[in-house]
């Protein structure tokens, strides 16, 4: 059986395609299934996004000090037309070969669809660093901890909090790791009366506060002696002494899908377009010590038209909404006080 | 009497502004009822009190306008005395440009002597020829052999639907004369130079768009450190304060009000795909510190965070949105990149922010000052 015709089966299926209204994750765009695996060792792990079907995806990376593979094959000026799954994960570079285990994983013919005996599996990556927190730097996310995360992606609403890639995340950094406050993994979703869907997965580790952009305010930071948020808006304002940023220690990573049909070219766009998620919702967002990078996916299941502008400002929309989500769905970990504790 | 003069005092004399006065009013209050009930204190200046809290706050920046009498168009001029290291981070979708691929950190040429913002769609492009013919007169450029070469990148946003004959547009002759006009005073701001005829709040079709301009912001720190954003804010989005999260300028509701861009997005109301003939932001930010040039690409892809949280949508296919980065280099300390980077976010939010509050109306088009009164 092709990929195409496993494609058409599927959506003959209306089981398949439906969405459950409460699900506002990532997994409400149609064709989008996704897996955490948390290491029980050293909070750290990862998460993979799988494709179901044919998906076109494109890239911003723009953050200063990333950790990728397979970011040049989105390029469209190149020739891989579709991917197979994202993979997010923590590990530094090391958390590169969880990409192994799901292509692995795709490779033994798991996945949702049937495999050519020639197909290679398309599996982009990019990597959040944690080796810090909690424990031994030499626990991190393998080519086993890819391969168990393939194996549990679902259909479900996806878990946020202090799980997969997001389960040794911080924020709030530009004072010192001291001062830091619990990031995650967070997910949001909104569909459009005429049935186009646009969601997005972050897991959230940046150098910087996390604000949420509907009211300007703080919702976890670098934190003041008595555990009060300080405002990194208000620390750079001021000139105030900040720790020097570490590249050994951030990054935000971000993947958006629609059910919209795209061109390779028009899934960079919105890639592109959903990092202005990222400024808007972490301050600062981009710099030299994190490797900030957001994946676009779109599966095409949706039959309607919608204009590409749309689909793109929708993305940054809902990827704001997903880091605010990362740091509110957060839980303490190694220590680290996270914004639900904070009263 | 100069053309923002005109019209200001022609939108005074027409009904709009009594029209939308109470609309506006209206709007803010449903706005700040619904939605933005936590603001949070972030001054829009660093200091109320600073003499210049424009982009000329760095020393050896100079900023010029001109700004055409036929049709509200017009160009600005931001002119280094010396030179500075340049870069530039260029990521809408419809962008008119020149001189950008010079400052890709792989190519040789590591300094700039102007940079040109201007209205009329790429015939502006042509506003750059007269900076150039300008800087040749004042024999200043990179060194070529026997001559030197003056290296003025560019870039223009569209106007050409605004208040008049779209033939009438920036030119050579408007380069010229802004550069000439180029001081170290304080920045005029408003529906002048490349911002005469910017508009924003255009996701809603035409006759619902408010009338935006130029806007420029400084930072100032204790150390010395000196980060400065300009920017012509003729956007397809909404303008947005990122401290209250308030839409300050953008799409109008039939009755005034605003509709929030962000609202229409997520299914409330009727929506306009961006055309790429209306738009684009174009800004420069400008340190004093002492940058390499891909440091100062860092400084301009960092800076563009400013368009993201202060425009919304930002960065659509309607688009050209453009910053170029300026690093003069005069100031002895150390800073690092990510402060730099940040306070050039920060300082180019707020200048986004001013080109709407400082913007007056044009050909009809109202301002949000005017709906204030």
């Amino acid at each position: 059986m092709t990929r195409r015709m496993a494609v058409l089966l599927l959506a003959a299926v209306p089981a398949c395609t439906r969405v459950p209204a409460d699900n506002p994750t990532l997994t409400a765009v149609e064709g989008i299934l996704v897996g955490h695996d948390t290491l029980a060792e050293r909070p750290t792990g990862c998460t993979v996004i799988l494709a179901d079907g044919l998906v076109v995806a494109g890239v911003s990376q723009r953050g200063s000090a990333p950790g990728t593979r397979d970011t040049d094959l989105l390029d469209p000026v190149n020739g891989a037309d579709r991917v197979d799954a994202i993979v997010l994960s923590g590990g530094s570079a090391f958390g590169l070969d969880a990409a192994n285990g799901v292509m692995r994983w795709i490779d033994e013919g798991h996945g949702p669809w049937a495999l050519r005996p020639t197909d290679v599996p398309i599996v982009p990556a990019a990597v959040l660093i944690d080796l810090w927190v909690g424990g031994k730097p030499s626990i991190r996310p393998d080519a086993d901890c890819g391969y168990r995360a393939a194996g549990a992606a679902s259909r479900a609403r996806v878990a946020e909090g202090s799980v997969g890639a997001g389960a040794g995340a911080t924020v709030g950094k530009l004072t010192g790791l001291a001062r830091a406050m619990k990031g995650g993994v967070g997910s949001a979703a909104v569909t459009l009366p005429d049935g186009l869907r646009v969601a997005a997965l972050a897991a959230v580790n940046a150098l910087g506060d996390v604000i949420d952009p509907a009211s300007g305010a703080v919702v976890a930071g670098a934190r003041a002696d008595d555990g009060s948020l300080r405002d990194a808006r208000t620390l750079l304002r001021s000139g105030a002494p900040l720790q020097r940023p570490r590249v050994a220690e951030n990054t935000t990573l971000a993947v958006v899908a629609t059910n919209a049909h795209l061109t390779k070219a028009e899934a960079n766009r919105v890639a592109l377009m959903a990092d202005a998620g990222i400024a808007r919702a972490v301050t600062p967002a981009h710099t030299t010590a994190d490797g900030d990078t957001v994946f676009a996916l779109a599966t095409g299941r949706w039959i309607g038209r919608a204009d590409l502008n749309e689909i793109g400002a929708l993305a940054a929309d809902v990827l704001a909404e997903a880091i605010v989500r990362a740091v509110k769905q957060a839980t303490v970990v190694a220590g680290i006080p996270a914004a639900r504790d904070i009263k | 009497m100069g053309i923002k003069t005109v019209f200001v005092a022609a939108v005074a004399t027409t009904s709009v502004s009594v029209l939308v006065a109470q609309p506006f009013r209206a709007a803010r209050a449903a706005v700040e009822g619904l939605r933005y009930e936590r603001p949070q204190a972030i001054s829009q200046r660093t200091s109320g009190a600073e003499i210049n809290a424009t982009l000329t706050a760095v020393p050896g920046i100079k900023v010029g306008h001109f700004t055409l009498a036929e049709r509200p168009t017009g160009c600005t001029v931001i002119l280094v005395d010396g030179d500075a290291v340049g870069g530039v981070s260029q990521r809408g979708g419809a962008p008119g440009t020149r001189e950008t691929d010079l400052l890709n950190p792989l190519n040789m040429v590591d300094k700039v002597n102007a940079i040109v913002l201007a209205g009329g769609s790429a015939f502006g492009l042509d506003a750059a020829t007269g900076t150039v013919r300008w800087l040749e007169e004042h024999n200043i450029g990179w060194p070529a052999g026997a001559s030197k070469v003056p290296i003025v990148p560019a870039a223009i946003l569209f106007d050409l639907g605004v208040g008049g004959n779209p033939k009438v547009r920036p030119t050579a002759d408007c380069g010229y004369k802004a550069t000439d006009a180029a001081t170290t005073a304080p920045v005029p701001e408003g529906s002048i130079g490349a911002g005469a005829g910017a508009t924003v709040g255009k996701f809603g079709g035409p006759g619902r768009s408010m009338k935006a301009g130029i806007g420029s912001a400084s930072i100032v720190l204790p150390s010395g450190l000196i980060v400065a954003a300009i920017v012509a804010v003729n956007a397809v989005g909404d303008i947005i304060d990122p401290a209250t999260g308030k839409v300050v300028a953008g799409v109008r509701n039939p009755d005034g009000t605003f509709a929030d861009a962000r609202k229409i997005l997520r299914g409330g109301g009727t929506r306009q795909p961006p055309r790429a003939g209306e738009n684009t932001t174009i800004g420069v930010v400008a340190t004093n510190a002492k940058l390499s040039k891909p440091l100062a690409a860092r400084m301009a892809l960092m800076a563009d965070d400013g368009y993201a949280r202060a425009i919304s949508p930002s960065h659509t296919n309607g688009d050209g949105d453009t910053i170029f980065s300026l690093a003069t280099g005069r100031w002895d300390g150390t800073a690092d990149i990510t402060v730099i980077g940040a306070l050039a976010a920060e300082a180019m939010a707020d200048a986004v922010v001013r080109a709407a509050t400082q913007a007056t109306g044009v050909a009809g088009i109202p301002a949000a000052r005017d709906l204030r009164k």
